[in-house]
């Protein structure tokens, strides 16, 4: 028998006043897997995660993390259970060092011990934040700031992190370098859940996708069966 | 003018500034954390104000002990107004006028609380220390050593706790980011609690130190609220350190601008002040440029 799978969501509504953003979304989410959340521009993948972390008002619908109702938990708490969040265009505290950026990670009392090795453990997957530990994080570049926020997400040992276009406004060059931090990022055991509007892109890392369209999740697959659906080509090409 | 009634001035000015700078760091914390404008921030001074005579005064509690206790009550007070006002507000929809309609009324609603509760006698505090401190030819009562040594020290320990401390690491980056704060996992609100407390009992500060110089009366956290504004929009709303920069220069120009002129003239110079940087920076002196 499969194992049951670390994340799954059901039916999920997700309501901003009277405007609905998700219609019954489902996905699920396994152990040590990469799974993308693909979709247009408006389509409400951005929503699917910040639903999951708490960040968006969610009408009904399921979202179990290993047994959790999550729906129940509020965001301040997600770390202790194990789920970390890289928010959308970084979100740093931009008047603070990247080390003071990197520390706020472990601020929960639950994951504040050993502090000392998950700082070690996280700048060795970035070697060039502990060069700039003390640079302001709001005048590094795009890229830097990326990794800061990864670095930060990562503080807590989660088991689950999520990742909200990750890609966004970086040069292909440093794609590139963040595609080869995720993908260390997993072999190191974390599960990864991250949205992206460009299907190319994201099937270089996951091993699973679904597909978003008007908040309708319209299609699921592995990376190869999703290249060639027509489906994809209807939803990007309007063909 | 001699010179030594000069630097005299310099000196008065810096002393009164760094009252100002209690005031609008009190300010500048709730809006740098909340981005709520608290118009009620005066009616802490002038409560913490009465705490300090009630104890000081009414039951004869040594300085030393009403103060803290007077500033200990009104950092409660604090906590309490924003988990019943402000807390509900916030988030809501229309909470950026919400919350100073809340404060203004809340404003009123403390002035005659205390109006009713203390009446109208304007009452006071007698000198903590006496004497005078005598450098050359300037003079100076050990009260105003004893004002400028407190809110220096004030300063001290809030600049130790908002760079040091868990709590001020929080406070500081629940600020820059609210919701990217909560995902590492500090809960907002508890850190909207605390530092309404911290803003209000910065105002209990001041208003200690100022009671055996200026009457305590229900309405005396009006003029003070007003400096206090300038204060924080000389300094740039919500910035720390710029209210405490904010709060020390409007201190000097007054004081400078008053030995020019008359003392009437002093809000007339504050205000002065004031659109003189809203006009040439908006953003205030150690805010950031919006972008």
């Amino acid at each position: 028998m499969a194992e049951a799978p670390m994340l799954t969501v059901e039916n999920l509504n997700v309501l901003y006043g009277d405007y609905q953003v998700l219609w019954d979304v489902s996905l699920t989410v396994n152990r040590n897997e990469v799974v993308a959340v693909l979709g247009p521009n408006g389509s409400g993948k951005s929503t699917v995660l910040k639903a999951i972390m708490g960040l968006a008002p969610v009408k009904s619908g399921k979202i179990i993390f290993e047994g959790i109702d999550l729906t129940k938990v509020p965001t301040h708490e997600m770390v202790a259970h194990g789920i970390s969040m890289v928010l959308e265009r970084r979100r740093l505290f931009t008047n603070m060092t990247v080390r003071e950026n990197i520390l706020l990670g472990a601020y929960h009392k639950s994951v504040n011990k050993d502090t000392r090795q998950r700082l070690e453990w996280v700048e060795s997957l970035f070697p060039i934040l502990a060069e700039r530990r003390d640079q302001i994080a709001g005048r590094m570049s795009g890229g830097e700031q990326q990794m800061v926020a990864i670095a930060r997400s990562l503080m807590s040992r989660p088991r689950l992190l999520l990742m909200d276009e990750p890609y966004l406004g970086l040069s292909p060059r440093i794609v590139k370098q963040i595609a080869g931090i995720i993908k260390q990022v997993n072999q190191e055991g974390i599960a990864v859940i991250f949205n992206e509007q460009n299907v190319q892109l994201s099937f270089g890392l996951s091993n699973h996708g679904y597909l978003l369209e008007g908040g309708r999740m319209v299609l699921s697959g592995t990376g190869e069966e999703m290249i060639h659906s027509e489906v994809i080509r209807r939803v990007y090409l309007g063909a | 003018m001699s010179f030594a009634i000069f630097l005299e001035q310099i000196i008065n000015g810096l002393i009164i500034g760094s009252m100002y700078a209690l005031i609008g760091s009190g300010i500048a914390l709730i809006y740098g954390t909340m981005r709520v404008l608290n118009l009620a921030h005066g009616e802490f001074y002038m409560l913490g104000g009465y705490f300090v005579f009630f104890l000081a005064v009414t039951y004869g509690l040594p300085s030393w002990l009403a103060i803290p206790v007077a500033v200990f009550a009104t950092f409660i007070l604090g906590v309490l107004v924003q988990r019943l006002t402000i807390h509900y507000l916030l988030g809501k929809e229309g909470w950026m006028f919400s919350t100073i309609a809340a404060t203004l009324g809340l404003s009123i609603f403390l002035q005659n609380a205390a109006l009713l509760m203390f009446g109208e006698t304007f009452q006071s505090v007698p000198y903590y220390i006496s004497g005078m401190l005598r450098v050359g030819d300037i003079r100076l009562p050990y009260q105003r050593v004893l004002i400028f040594v407190v809110a220096i020290a004030t300063i001290g320990v809030m600049t130790y706790i908002l760079k040091k401390t868990r709590l001020g690491w929080a406070i500081r980056a629940t600020s820059q980011d609210r919701d990217a704060a909560a995902v590492v996992g500090i809960p907002a609100q508890r850190i909207y609690l605390i530092t309404f407390g911290i803003a209000a009992a910065l105002g209990a500060v001041a208003a200690a130190m100022l009671a055996p110089i200026y009457a305590i009366n229900p309405w005396s956290g009006l003029p003070i609220l007003l400096k206090g504004f300038v204060v924080v929009i000389l300094g740039g709303l919500g910035s720390f350190p710029g209210a405490i920069a904010g709060g020390l220069i409007l201190g000097i120009v007054e004081a400078i601008g008053v030995q020019l002129t008359a003392s009437e003239w002093r809000d007339v110079i504050a205000f002065t002040l004031m659109i003189a940087v809203i006009w040439w920076r908006p953003w205030g002196l150690f805010g950031s440029k919006p972008s």
